[in-house]
């Protein structure tokens, strides 16, 4: 496990500079203008960035504002009867809330954990696990799907709620069977 | 959905802003206009032609709590100074002082240019050393929250998106000549059997399976700054397959659902600055919850698709109408 992990984290410091030095040097080879299709490519960035900024305008404000209202201690305190029937702590339905809605608030959430907490407590290793077991969905939506102009995204929240929704009782649940 | 969710987050916020503001209103709870007894002590001795005298200021935890109905203690002194001025004498708390709530809060709202807790003093009458504070009055500090957070994000969403403005250019200049020199070709037909089956409906020697396994490559390294350029490329690529302009593809759903997922083998470095070596112990279940996610996003995006809903809003099965024909 140990000598797996390293060669992932050497791999991933090679992986960035291999493309970076790789596709040009493949480019030159097969006689592609590597300068001219760089700029052609790169001009596309900041409209891409332009184009994005509506729709994480819409996301991030409307989550800011539900943070900012005190909901989720009204939300945590309803829910917390339900969640003691599948064993999940009350203390960590704000992180399970906020992490699918907001990258810099669940990290922020851990921060707080860890001073309240301490970091062997077995609450904190939940949340982390929690934090780094998955991505802000809203966050992608708006800019995976507002770089294209969709707006109508069918399924996309549920399947991605769904799947955050697993990920977290999953963490609750694996933290538990090794450390509880 | 989306726009359900939206607007639940923004309606709900109000009224759960309203409903703690109206309560906090109804139990007087910074006791508006009231002062809150003090003990002052003057450690530089009392001058009153002075304008600025400095000031330790005790408050009675006991009376404290009486005061504003609460369980929390102030500590046992703070430093602060008096400000004598036309309109009579002010009372700062230094800036930086850990306040009590409600004193906290009252500080965001009753505070002077330097982020200090301020209030008038009543009942003064020098050199005695009990005096009264009267706070500006609070009102409303929910509602003023939500406002204030909404227009702090916005801004922060335009912010970040400006911040990728370089990552971006990067990135796509060096795609466009991935697609240029072929490798994007040859990425395709090295992923091919792995990827076709998540995405059936893109033709089996489309750029956009290339531009789908950079994205993941770059996720499984925890290289978010590069699996961003990569996604975003690989969402054109396929919008270039929808029929629709606006609706989203079962193969879009099923790219953002394996995103939101996120495989990664290397935990976010954030973690790693706070976790510290705990984190070690951190990479197996991080991995198993990882892997399962990813599972049942795939799983549940697939079910979810076959919906009758959302089997006929797929641009696929229904496409629009085309361009200048009118039903």
């Amino acid at each position: 496990m140990d000598t797996a992990r390293n060669v992932i984290s050497v791999l991933s410091f090679f992986v960035v500079p291999i493309i970076l030095v790789g596709f040009p040097l493949y480019g030159l080879y097969k006689r592609v203008p590597v300068y001219e299709s760089f700029v052609e490519g790169a001009k596309e960035g900041f409209q891409v960035a332009v184009r994005i900024i509506p729709y994480l305008v819409a996301i991030l404000f409307a989550i800011a504002m539900f943070r900012a209202s005190g909901a989720m201690e009204a939300l945590t305190r309803a829910l917390d009867p339900v969640l003691g029937l599948i064993g999940f702590p009350a203390e960590l339905l704000p992180m399970a809330i906020i992490r699918s809605l907001s990258g810099s608030g669940s990290a922020a959430l851990v921060v707080d954990m860890i001073n309240q907490y301490g970091e062997d407590s077995i609450l904190v290793k939940m949340a982390a696990v929690m934090y780094g077991s998955s991505e802000t969905t809203f966050y992608v939506i708006a800019v995976y799907f507002g770089a294209v102009g969709i707006r109508k995204t069918r399924h996309a929240v549920p399947a991605g709620l769904l799947a955050d929704a697993a990920a977290m009782i999953i963490a609750v649940w694996t933290v538990r069977l090794l450390f509880g | 959905m989306l726009n359900y969710i939206w607007a639940g987050l923004i309606v709900s916020s109000f009224v759960f802003a309203l409903g703690y503001d109206v309560r906090d209103f109804a139990g007087d709870r910074y006791r508006n206009g009231r002062p809150l007894p003090v003990t002052l002590s003057f450690p530089d001795g009392y001058d009153p032609a002075a304008r600025r005298v400095p000031v330790e200021i005790r408050i009675d935890s006991g009376q404290y709590g009486s005061f504003y109905r609460t369980e929390q203690a102030p500590a046992a002194a703070y430093p602060g100074y008096l400000l004598q001025s036309e309109q009579g004498t002010q009372l700062r708390f230094a800036a930086g002082a850990k306040l009590p709530e409600p004193l906290a809060t009252i500080g965001k709202v009753s505070r002077s240019r330097d982020e200090e807790l301020q209030g008038r003093l009543v009942g003064f009458t020098p050199p005695a050393a009990t005096a009264g504070v009267v706070f500006e009055p609070v009102r409303f500090v929910k509602l003023n929250a939500i406002a204030t957070a909404a227009l702090d994000f916005a801004k922060t969403g335009a912010e970040i998106a400006i911040g990728l403005i370089g990552v971006l250019a990067l990135f796509l200049g060096i795609l466009k000549i991935a697609e240029d020199s072929g490798i994007v070709f040859a990425l395709v037909k090295l992923v091919r059997p792995i990827l076709r089956p998540l995405f059936p409906e893109v033709p089996a020697d489309h750029p956009a399976l290339g531009m789908i396994a950079l994205n993941l490559t770059a996720t499984v390294f925890g290289l978010g700054n590069a699996a961003t350029p990569f996604g975003i490329k690989a969402m054109e690529e396929l919008q270039k397959l929808n029929p629709s302009e606006d609706t989203a593809t079962n193969s879009m759903v099923m790219l953002l659902a394996i995103n939101t997922a996120s495989l990664q083998l290397v935990p976010p470095v954030l973690l790693l600055a706070l976790m510290g070596t705990q984190i070690n112990t951190l990479i197996f279940p991080i991995l198993t919850t990882t892997v399962l996610g990813l599972i049942v996003a795939i799983v549940a995006t697939r079910l979810l698709g076959r919906l009758r809903g959302y089997r006929a809003s797929d641009p696929h099965r229904n496409p629009p109408a085309p361009a200048g024909v009118e039903a």
